[in-house]
């Protein structure tokens, strides 16, 4: 056991730091410190910035081109992108569907789409919810009908995160109302500019489209776009869910989150006030213990031992950590939080208000956070699954 | 990076807990409890598999083993609720005894280590809670040597020890850090008036009556800091292994008692209590293992590393050793069954050596001075 380190593993580090400070833009880490709004230009130059260094794929094995790092170094590039202020990598594309694809999909299917997931050149968008299928997501009605070389698509999809960004879309459909729910569920790639296909922004409550309605309307996708074989996708969405436990954790963005919410209490003098900085020693040790966890996981995966039981509850933590966080951050800002200045969400604003442009977008960030318990398998869900591992039954 | 235990670590867990399972039944830990919480026999058989001498150092007769080890160890008694004070008498009394003179480790440490002595550190006074640096009882060098006065309470085993390791004040007021010094004072030397824990093992008064002690040092209190960071890591293992058990026990009566026509496992309630459960016990793990890896850090990380992991046992304590009585039912709060020894084993381990709001102040103050946990 040891907690530090090898001096191989520093080594990486400080690479990938340096790095990191030579290649980020100054602009888009100031917009993702204080959480302003960041454009599909901002997100994509830094996707392409990775790309071109061959690391927007940074958990691909060599032989599709990535860098083939084991789960120590996958973790440390996260850890300096977070601290460093980088912008989330958007993961429909290298880390949802390109694992499928490198799994599941054929040689043809591989030379085709990875290179443009790879560059971060094409924008892929995910279609797994719909209005009537949210948790019990295996009840999805959007249907693929096949007809000769082609399937034929109707339904919706909701919850399209940034798919008005979208180019590419991989869609869970149903292709079978045979047996149980998931044997009748297949897993295809759609060209979100094919004629059929609307999408729709929902405006969430912190008043940014983040999300999106995508209806098809007979929309013809070629059969050659079928990842492996029909009615087996609810098993490659599957592998896809063990795939990224760890990410999901975010606990690099907790950490640095944390110090932000330390310098804003500071800031705004609550720091000093025993009642309130209990509350952040508390998420500090939330923190810390999460980080804990997430580094058990890695380290067995690391060491080639089966997957540790407790992957499972580090979505739940590291969900509950960031509502908490964006919630401390509110109540700091206390009443000032209550301001909403929609033009303070854009890099620059300069209004000639009493409070500062950082406390403006806090209340926003809070309230977009609820998602977090929700999304990727609701908290709940989480639950049911972890009782299930414990249980045994 | 690497939460791998070594294979000899893996023998040693091994080899506790062969011993748990064949010697120390819940039976025999039940009829011990109900006839007054004796230890010294169940020290004694840890002393036979070489644990009593675990860090002591090998100069000494001892293992030299380090604060991995003890975490197995204590990890694996938790899980047999062994009412021995193996976290006293075996890895904080050797701490505090490796700055006493060199004679005076030489004349206590090798009988300890080979658990024919048992030292336990007698440090709660009646007003002192969980400070560390509030010390009363005073101590005045005397033709005839150091002479103690004052009154300790609750000390572990403390009607079963040979000798105690006493913080005396030679200085200052009540709650200076500086003028604490340490004291070696053999049983012959005090009045003890014992009595039976809570949990199932014993505790004594022990008052120091101008009582005869060897000097250990006259600058106890970071010793003492450091000792009691040890006996915290290793209590957050025992905990682990407590609330591991515990655990086991009720995901066996959910799957077996039924009601409404149902195993329990069959309610959702009950399976979302027990995926919490299992949330507290994890988070509990990982902080019982980052607790044991930061010992050798330097003190001020140390301090900090062990209070955040305190915190997190404390509440991984209270959660899982409520909700498990609560999962039960009423056989849960029968002294006949086991889950109730356990419950109370947690309750009590979670006001030792510092309790969670203790430990959360500790964490709030130190993150004042910091730039951050991170930095």
């Amino acid at each position: 056991m040891d907690l530090n380190f090898t001096s191989e593993e520093l080594a990486f580090r400080q690479q990938i730091r340096h790095w990191v400070a030579e290649n980020l833009p100054a602009d888009i880490s100031h917009k993702v410190r204080y959480a302003l709004r960041l454009s599909r230009d901002d997100l994509q130059r830094w996707a392409k910035i990775l790309g071109k260094k061959g690391w927007l794929g940074w958990g691909w094995p060599e032989r599709f081109g990535g860098p083939g790092w084991n789960a120590i170094q996958k973790h440390l590039f996260e850890e300096e992108c977070a601290l460093a202020c980088a912008p989330r990598v958007i993961p429909f594309g290298p880390v949802m569907v390109a694992p499928v694809i490198m799994a599941f999909g054929n040689a043809e299917q591989q030379q085709r789409f990875l290179p443009g997931i790879a560059s971060g050149e094409v924008w892929w968008s995910q279609g797994y919810s719909e209005p009537g299928s949210g948790s019990d997501l295996a009840s999805l009605k959007c249907k693929a009908e096949r007809q000769g070389d082609k399937y034929i698509v109707n339904g919706q999809k909701t919850w399209t995160t940034l798919g008005q960004f979208g180019e590419w879309i991989f869609c869970l459909v149903r292709t079978s109302n045979e047996g149980k729910p998931q044997t009748g569920i297949s897993f295809l790639l759609i060209d979100m500019k094919s004629p059929g296909v609307t999408v729709r922004p929902i405006v969430l409550m912190d008043g940014e489209p983040e999300v999106n309605e995508v209806w098809f309307d007979n929309v013809e996708v070629p059969a050659e776009n079928l990842i492996g074989e029909e009615n087996k996708g609810w098993t490659y969405a599957k592998h896809l869910l063990a795939h990224e436990r760890t990410n999901i954790a975010d606990v690099n963005r907790a950490k640095r989150e944390l110090e932000r919410l330390k310098r804003i209490a500071k800031a705004e003098g609550v720091y000093d006030d025993a009642r309130f900085r209990d509350q952040i020693a508390l998420l500090e040790v939330d923190v810390v213990a999460l980080e804990m966890m997430v580094l058990r996981v890695l380290s067995a995966e690391k060491n080639g031992k089966q997957s540790l039981d407790v992957a499972g509850l580090l979505k739940i933590r590291g969900s509950e950590i960031q509502q908490r966080y964006s919630e401390l951050m509110m109540q700091a800002a206390g009443p000032l939080s209550r301001a909403r200045i929609d033009e303070a969400m854009e890099a620059g604003w300069q209004g000639d208000l009493a409070m500062p442009a950082p406390l403006l977008p806090l209340a926003g960030t809070f309230f977009n956070m609820r998602k977090t318990t929700i999304y990727g398998g609701s908290n709940e869900v989480q639950r049911n699954i972890v009782a299930q591992t414990v249980l045994g039954a | 990076m690497d939460f791998d235990f070594s294979d000899d670590q893996e023998s040693l867990r091994d080899a506790v807990r062969r011993w748990v399972d064949k010697g120390f039944t819940f039976d025999r830990r039940h009829a011990l409890a109900k006839a007054g919480g004796a230890t010294r026999a169940v020290y004694a058989e840890l002393a036979e598999l070489g644990l009593t001498g675990l860090v002591v150092p090998e100069a000494h007769g001892g293992l030299g083993q380090g604060a991995i080890d003890a975490m197995v160890v204590s990890e694996e008694l938790g899980r047999g609720l062994v009412n021995a004070p193996y976290t006293y008498a075996a890895l904080m009394a050797p701490r505090l005894l490796a700055v006493a003179p060199e004679a005076l480790q030489a004349q206590w440490l090798p009988t300890m280590a080979s658990g024919e002595a048992m030292v336990v550190p007698a440090l709660q006074e009646r007003a002192s809670r969980y400070q560390l640096a509030h010390v009363t009882t005073r101590a005045v060098q005397t033709a005839s040597g150091w002479q103690l006065d004052g009154r300790k309470t609750v000390v572990p085993a403390g009607d079963e020890a040979d000798a105690f390791i006493v913080p005396a004040r030679i200085s200052g007021a009540d709650n200076d850090e500086a003028g604490i010094a340490l004291f070696l004072v053999e049983r012959r030397a005090v009045q003890v008036t014992g009595y039976p824990t809570q949990d199932g093992a014993r505790a004594a008064d022990v008052t120091l009556k101008a009582s005869a002690g060897a000097l250990i040092t006259a600058n106890g209190h970071a010793v003492l800091e450091d000792a009691v960071d040890a006996g915290i890591a290793a209590q957050c293992a025992e905990a682990v292994g407590l609330m591991d058990k515990l655990v086991a026990v009720t995901v066996d009566y959910m799957n077996t008692r039924k009601q409404f026509g149902s195993t329990l496992a069959g309610f959702q309630a009950l399976r979302h209590r027990i995926a919490d459960v299992k949330m507290q016990l994890e988070l509990g793990r990982s902080m019982s293992y980052f607790a044991s890896l930061k010992m050798g850090a330097p003190t001020e990380q140390r301090r900090r590393a062990i209070s955040q992991a305190r915190v997190q046992l404390g509440s991984s304590m209270r959660f899982v050793g409520q909700q498990c009585i609560q999962l039960h039912g009423g056989i849960a709060c029968t002294d006949e069954y086991i889950a109730s020894h356990y419950f109370k084993r947690l309750t009590m381990l979670e006001m030792s050596l510092g309790d969670t709001l203790h430990h959360l102040a500790e964490v709030s103050n130190r993150m004042q001075d910091t730039a951050g946990v991170f930095a």
